[in-house]
C-alpha cells in the first residue's frame, strides 16, 4: 500500500473531532479530514450529509463547537472568519458569485491589489494586464486579460475565479459541484486546470455528485454520512461503485420500508409529450396517472426544477405539448391554478411563503376565487379557509393571524401545502418538500402526500432526498443533464439504483 | 465595439442633429453667447450631476442634493449678511456644510443599513426646512432676498474670455473625476461595490467607507454648484435647488449611468448634461412654453429607460447566443 510514503507528504489542513449543530440536532459529529500539499481530495456525501457544512466551517463562513483545526502547521482559533480564511490562502471558487460585472478580467484577478505607478497611486494598466495575460498564458487559457467579464461564458468566468485565487496566492481551493452549469468540453478543461494546479503543489478540495468525476480526479476521497466519517478512501480504492455503497450505508444493512413500486392503472391525468425548453430539458415524455405518486430524480442542475416549472406554467417551453384530462393544454400559472393544480415550490422561504404576512394572509392570496367572489376580500371566509387548512394539517401553532416567517421550517412548509388542499386539487407538484424541516414534520409530509394519493390526487415529486424518493413514489424518472434517462416503474429499486442513473453508472455490475 | 460604445455614438448623434435642427430653426441658436449661456446652464446641473453619478454607480441614490443647494446658499447668505469675513474665508464652510451632509447620509446608510432613498429623502426634508429656518428674514419675520455685493463671491459667476467660470470648473472636475474612476483603486472600489457588494467586501473591500466617501462627494459637488448659482442670480434664496434632482437625474440617466449600479461614467454625464441643456435652451429659442420643460424632461427619462431596457436584453441575448455557438464549437472540437 501507499500508505507509508503518504505519511511522510505534508499535512496542509488537519481537522480533528469537528462538531456542529444548527441549534438542536448533530450536523457533524466527531469528523476528521485533513488534506495534504498537493493533493486533489474530493469530499463525498448524500444531501444532508454534512459536506457543506464541513466546508463552511473550513473557509470561516459558519463558527464549529468543538474540534480542533490546524492550517499550515498554525492553529486555527475560533475566531476563523471568511476574510481570515482568505488571508491564510483558503479560496472557494464560486460560480461567480464573486466577479465584479463590466470589469475586464485583468481587473477582476488585480481586484485591490492593482499595481500602481510610484507616483499618486494611479493604476498601472498596462503593466496590470500584462502580469495578467503572463498569468492566464502560463496555464494556457483561452482568455485575453482585456476580455469584459460579461461576455464570458460559465466556464471561462469560472477560469477566472480560479486566476483570482491564484493571484490571491491561494494553497486551498475549494470547488463546490464545479461542473454542474458546465458543458462536457468546459469541464475537461476545468480537469486540466485542476492537475494543473496539484502540479504547482495547491490542494484542491473537490466535491461533487458525478462519480466519474470523483473517479477520474481524485488522490484521496473522503465519505461523509449523516454528519459522521464513514471512511478515506486512498487511490487504488476509489470506484464508484464502492463509493455508492459507502455513502448510502444503511441500504445494505436494513430493507427499504417501499423499495417495491407497483404500477397505478389509473386514467392518464396528465400527457407530456416531447417538451423541451432550450439549455434546460429535452425531449420529456411523461404520463401521470390519477393517484399515482410520480418520483422526479436526479441531480442538482439536472432540470429536474426546470421541468415542473415549465408544467405548472410559470417558465415558457420551446417546443412539445401537454394534454391534461384527455385535452390539450397550455400551460400558464392561472390555468394551473383554475385547473386544480398545486404547486409547492423548491425554495420555500423565495418563492413559498411570504414572511411577514399571516397564516390567513398566505392561504387566502392563492384562494382568492373562492374568498373575493365579488372582487372585495370577505376576511370571514378567509380565516374559515386558513381555519379549515390549520386544522388540516395541523400547523403550530394554530393561530391563523401568526406571522408565517416566525413559524417553523417544517410548519412553514405545512402552510405552503396547506393552501393547495383546501381547493379541489388534481395536481400536485412538490419540489423538494423536506428541506430543512425536522424529522416530525416531514414524516406528516410524507403521510399527507400519501393520503392525497389515495384520494386520487396525482402528485409529481422532485427530491434529491433517496429514501424520500423511493419510498413515496409509485414510479420514478430519473433526469440528468435535461433527459430522462431512466425509468424505474415496477419492482423492486433502491437508493443506489437511483443515484447511479443520476451520477450516470447506468451499468452497475460488479462493484 | 462594445454596446456601452455604441449607444455614447448614438447619443452623441442623436446631441448633434438636435444641434443642427435647432440652429436651422432659430438663427440665434449658433451665436457665441447663447452656446456659452446653454454651456454655463449644462454646468451647473453638470457639477452636482458628477458627484450623483458616483453615487450611483455605487447603485444608490441621493435625494437631497436640491436641498444641499439650498443650505448653502443660506450659510453664504448669513456670512454675506451679518459677517465681513471675507469670501474665500467662509466658502470652504460652506463647501464642508455639504460634505457634512454626506457624512450623515453615508451613517445612516451603512451603520443602520436604511434604504439609501429614505436617509436622503430624510435629509431632503430636514435641510429644506433647516434653510427656511436660518434664511436672513426682514423685520416682520419674512424670508428676505439678500442681494449680493461682495465682489469676490460675485467673480463666481464672472467668466474667462467666452468662458463662463462655472463651466470651467465643471469641465477639469469631470476630467479629474472620470480618471479618479478608471484609474485609481478608490475608483475601481466605487464600481465594485455597485457592481456586486458581497464581491467586493470578499475581494477585501471596504464598502462603507466606499459609500462614505460617494455621499459626501455628491454633497460637496451639490454645495459648490449652490456657490456658482448664488453668484450668478446675485441674490441668495431659500428655494435654490429644491427640485433640481430631476434635472440631475435625467442628466445622469441620460448619460448612460443606469440606477442599478456599477455601470457608468462621467463622460456620459457630460454628454447628458449638454444634452439636456440644448432640449431645454431649444424650447425656449422655439418659442414654446417654457412650462413644458418638466413634462418633456419627464418624458426623456421614460424614454430613455425602456430604450435602455430593451438594448440591455438585446445585447445580452447577443452574447448568451455567441457564448452558446462558442462553447457548442468546442465541445465539437473537444469530441
Amino acid at each position: 500500500m501507499a500508505e507509508n510514503s503518504d505519511a511522510s507528504e505534508e499535512v496542509l489542513l488537519d481537522c480533528r473531532k469537528i462538531c456542529k449543530s444548527y441549534n438542536g440536532p448533530m450536523v457533524l459529529s466527531d469528523v476528521d479530514f485533513s488534506m495534504k500539499r498537493g493533493e486533489i481530495h474530493a469530499l463525498v456525501g448524500e444531501n444532508g450529509a454534512g459536506k457543506s457544512t464541513l466546508i463552511k466551517i473550513i473557509t470561516g463562513v459558519t463558527g464549529r463547537n468543538s474540534g480542533t483545526m490546524v492550517f499550515e502547521g498554525k492553529e486555527i482559533g475560533h475566531d476563523h472568519s471568511r476574510t481570515g480564511a482568505q488571508g491564510l490562502g483558503i479560496a472557494v471558487i464560486y460560480q461567480e458569485l464573486s466577479l465584479i460585472h463590466g470589469m475586464t478580467v485583468a481587473q477582476n484577478m488585480f481586484l485591490t491589489k492593482e499595481p500602481r505607478m510610484p507616483v499618486l497611486g494611479i493604476i498601472n494598466i498596462r503593466r496590470m494586464n500584462s502580469l495578467a495575460q503572463a498569468m492566464i498564458d502560463r496555464y494556457g487559457f483561452n482568455l485575453k486579460a482585456t476580455d469584459v467579464i460579461d461576455g464570458l461564458s460559465i466556464g471561462q468566468r469560472q477560469t477566472v475565479e480560479i486566476l483570482k485565487a491564484l493571484n490571491g496566492k491561494a494553497s486551498l481551493m475549494i470547488m463546490d459541484e464545479p461542473t454542474s452549469s458546465l458543458t462536457s468540453a468546459e469541464s475537461a478543461q476545468l480537469f486540466g486546470i485542476i492537475r494543473q494546479l496539484k502540479a504547482d503543489g495547491i490542494s484542491v478540495l473537490y466535491i461533487s455528485h458525478r462519480m466519474e468525476e470523483v473517479f477520474d480526479l481524485s488522490d484521496r476521497v473522503t465519505v461523509l454520512r449523516d454528519g459522521r466519517l464513514v471512511e478515506v478512501l486512498e487511490k487504488e480504492r476509489i470506484h464508484p461503485n464502492e463509493i455508492i455503497r459507502l455513502m448510502i450505508g444503511r441500504c445494505l444493512d436494513e430493507k427499504d420500508s417501499k423499495c417495491v413500486m407497483e404500477r397505478k392503472g389509473g386514467e392518464v391525468v396528465l400527457d407530456v409529450h416531447g417538451l423541451s425548453s432550450e439549455g434546460k430539458f429535452s425531449d420529456i415524455s411523461l404520463q401521470l396517472h390519477a393517484g399515482e405518486v410520480l418520483g422526479i430524480g436526479g441531480l442538482v442542475g439536472s432540470g429536474r426544477t426546470e421541468l415542473v416549472r415549465a408544467i405548472y406554467g410559470i417558465d415558457a417551453h420551446d417546443s412539445g405539448s401537454i394534454s391534461f384530462q384527455g385535452k390539450p393544454w397550455t400551460p400558464g400559472v392561472s390555468q394551473s391554478i383554475r385547473g386544480g393544480f398545486g404547486f409547492v415550490p423548491e425554495e420555500r422561504r423565495l418563492q413559498g411563503i411570504m414572511g411577514g404576512i399571516s397564516i390567513t394572509g398566505n392561504i387566502g392570496i392563492t384562494n382568492l376565487d373562492s374568498i373575493a367572489g365579488k372582487g372585495f376580500v370577505s376576511d370571514r371566509k378567509e380565516l374559515a379557509l386558513s381555519r379549515k387548512a390549520v386544522g388540516l394539517l395541523n400547523i403550530k401553532p394554530a393561530e391563523p393571524s401568526l406571522p408565517v416567517g416566525n413559524l417553523s421550517g417544517g410548519n412553514q412548509q405545512k402552510v405552503v401545502v396547506g393552501k393547495w388542499l383546501i381547493r379541489d386539487l388534481r395536481l400536485l407538484i412538490v419540489d423538494e418538500p423536506t428541506v430543512g424541516i425536522d424529522i416530525g414534520a416531514k414524516e406528516e409530509m410524507y403521510q399527507t402526500i400519501a393520503r392525497l394519493a389515495s384520494e386520487g390526487v396525482s402528485v409529481i415529486l422532485v427530491s434529491s432526498d433517496l429514501p424520500e424518493l423511493t419510498r413515496l413514489s409509485d414510479r420514478i424518472l430519473v433526469l440528468r443533464k435535461g433527459r430522462i434517462v431512466k425509468e424505474f416503474a415496477e419492482g423492486a429499486v433502491t437508493e443506489e439504483d437511483v443515484l447511479r442513473a443520476s451520477s450516470g453508472i447506468l451499468e452497475g455490475g460488479a462493484a | 465595439m462594445s454596446i456601452t460604445a455604441l449607444r455614447r455614438l448614438i447619443l452623441i448623434g442623436l446631441l448633434l442633429a438636435i444641434g443642427l435642427g435647432l440652429s436651422l430653426a432659430s438663427p440665434s441658436f449658433l451665436k457665441l453667447d447663447n452656446l456659452m449661456t446653454l454651456l454655463q446652464e449644462a454646468s451647473q446641473t453638470g457639477i452636482v450631476a458628477v458627484g450623483f453619478t458616483l453615487v450611483l454607480i455605487t447603485a444608490g441614490i441621493d435625494m437631497s442634493i436640491g436641498a444641499v443647494i439650498a443650505i448653502t446658499a443660506m450659510i453664504c447668505a448669513n456670512f454675506l449678511t451679518y459677517t465681513h469675513i471675507p469670501a474665500f474665508a467662509f466658502i470652504p464652510v460652506a463647501l464642508g456644510a455639504g460634505c457634512l451632509v454626506g457624512l450623515f447620509n453615508g451613517f445612516f446608510i451603512t451603520r443602520f443599513k436604511l434604504p439609501e432613498f429614505i436617509v436622503t429623502l430624510a435629509s431632503r426634508g430636514i435641510l429644506a426646512g433647516l434653510a427656511l429656518l436660518i434664511a436672513v428674514k426682514d423685520a416682520d419675520g419674512f424670508v428676505s432676498n439678500v442681494f449680493i455685493q461682495d465682489p469676490v463671491y460675485l467673480g463666481f459667476g464672472g467668466t474667462v474670455g467666452p468662458f463662463y467660470i462655472i463651466t470651467i470648473v465643471f469641465l477639469v472636475l469631470a476630467v479629474l473625476v472620470q480618471f479618479f474612476l478608471k484609474r485609481t483603486r478608490s475608483g475601481t472600489n466605487i464600481y465594485a461595490t455597485g457592481a456586486n457588494p458581497t464581491a467586493a467586501r470578499l475581494s477585501g473591500i471596504n464598502t462603507d467607507k466606499t459609500i462614505f466617501a460617494v455621499y459626501m462627494f455628491s454633497g460637496f459637488c451639490a454645495s459648490l454648484s449652490s456657490i456658482f448659482l448664488s453668484a450668478r442670480m446675485m441674490t441668495a434664496m431659500p428655494e435654490f435647488g429644491i427640485g433640481s434632482e430631476m434635472d440631475v437625474i435625467a442628466a445622469v440617466v441620460i448619460g448612460g449611468t443606469p440606477f442599478t449600479g456599477g455601470i457608468g461614467d462621467i463622460w456620459g454625464t457630460v454628454i447628458g448634461t449638454v444634452f439636456l441643456a440644448m432640449i431645454k435652451n431649444g424650447i425656449l429659442k422655439l418659442g414654446i412654453s417654457p412650462y413644458i420643460q418638466p413634462i418633456v424632461i419627464g418624458g426623456i427619462i421614460v424614454v430613455v429607460v425602456v430604450v435602455d431596457v430593451w438594448y440591455k436584453g438585446f445585447a445580452e441575448r447577443l452574447a448568451r447566443n455567441r457564448a452558446r455557438r462558442r462553447t457548442a464549437e468546442q465541445d465539437r472540437a473537444a469530441a
